[in-house]
């Protein structure tokens, strides 16, 4: 019973609260029962998590993009500056 | 014609992520981070990545947290990149003096991972990128579902959602997998 598409889906709506209180009363009586299902609960909790680091991976990777655009953008040269003179050596 | 037809499609989906109002917020907000960085002996490329930090933090803030702090932008983001400074690089809260708004600020748990976690994130990278990539979709482009399948090219929410919960096991299965062959990857 562990892995159906159906089940994964479940699990989603029983980690975001979306279940009704019935049903997550049941839910949790069938994690009790099958451990295996407490287990792929747990590790899907684990995916959110990742998926959120992926992501603020990812913004950087388009931060980067922003960055070396305003540091090469002729018209952003008092910007850059205005930057180079914080770190200019004493 | 068709290139230029599928044009202004792809500038919307490489911004989807982040608003193009970040260029000025930007300009408006680096150097204050930068002062503060080379105050504390970091080079550019130390503010660079603490800004870039800062930044990807201040765009998880909710609004309500917003107003709770009560700051402007540049405060707020400051603020952010004073706690990420000592979070990083393992500092002495006390090197850094906090005002009552920066107090208030709160870093996420999580922003810097652990090694076991990092490395699991740059393996899931390679190997499930596809599914990262669609799994990242559904849950950060805040879409309408309707609109998000459109967008990711399946003909019907239903369709989506199926690829959506196929990815998730995969990825789950995954890191099932690698959680057994390092034994110190729990958390």
């Amino acid at each position: 019973m562990t892995t159906s598409p159906n089940n994964t889906q479940r699990i989603e709506q029983y980690l975001q609260g979306r279940l009704s209180p019935s049903e997550e009363l049941l839910f949790e009586a069938r994690m009790i029962a099958h451990p295996e299902l407490r287990t792929e609960v747990r590790l899907q909790e684990k995916v959110y998590r990742l998926i959120r680091m992926y992501h603020r991976k990812k913004l950087k990777e388009e931060l980067e993009v922003v960055h070396q655009r305003l540091f090469h953008d002729p018209r952003k040269r008092s910007f850059r500056q205005r930057v180079e003179r914080i770190f200019k050596p004493e | 014609m068709e290139a230029v037809a599928i044009q202004p499609n792809t500038i919307e989906r490489e911004q989807t992520y982040i608003h193009p109002s970040v260029d000025e917020l930007y300009e408006r907000t680096f150097p204050p981070v930068a002062t503060f960085v080379r105050k504390m002996g970091g080079s550019f490329d130390d503010a660079k990545d603490i800004f870039h930090d800062a930044l990807v933090v201040y765009m998880e803030v909710s609004e309500e947290d917003k107003r709770k702090v009560r700051a402007t932008q540049e405060a707020y983001l400051l603020g952010i990149a004073k706690h990420l400074w000592i979070r990083k690089y393992h500092r002495d809260s006390r090197e850094v003096e906090f005002n009552d708004a920066e107090n208030r600020i709160a870093i996420p748990e999580d922003f810097y991972p652990p090694v076991q976690t990092s490395r699991l994130l740059k393996f899931l990278e390679v190997a499930g990128k596809k599914c990262m990539d669609l799994l990242r979709a559904f849950y950060y482009q805040n879409l309408p579902m309707k609109k998000l399948a459109g967008k990711l090219g399946y003909a019907s929410e239903h369709s989506a959602s199926v690829q959506k919960y196929k990815c998730m096991e995969k990825i789950r299965n995954t890191v099932k997998e690698k959680s057994l062959s390092y034994d110190d990857f729990t958390e």
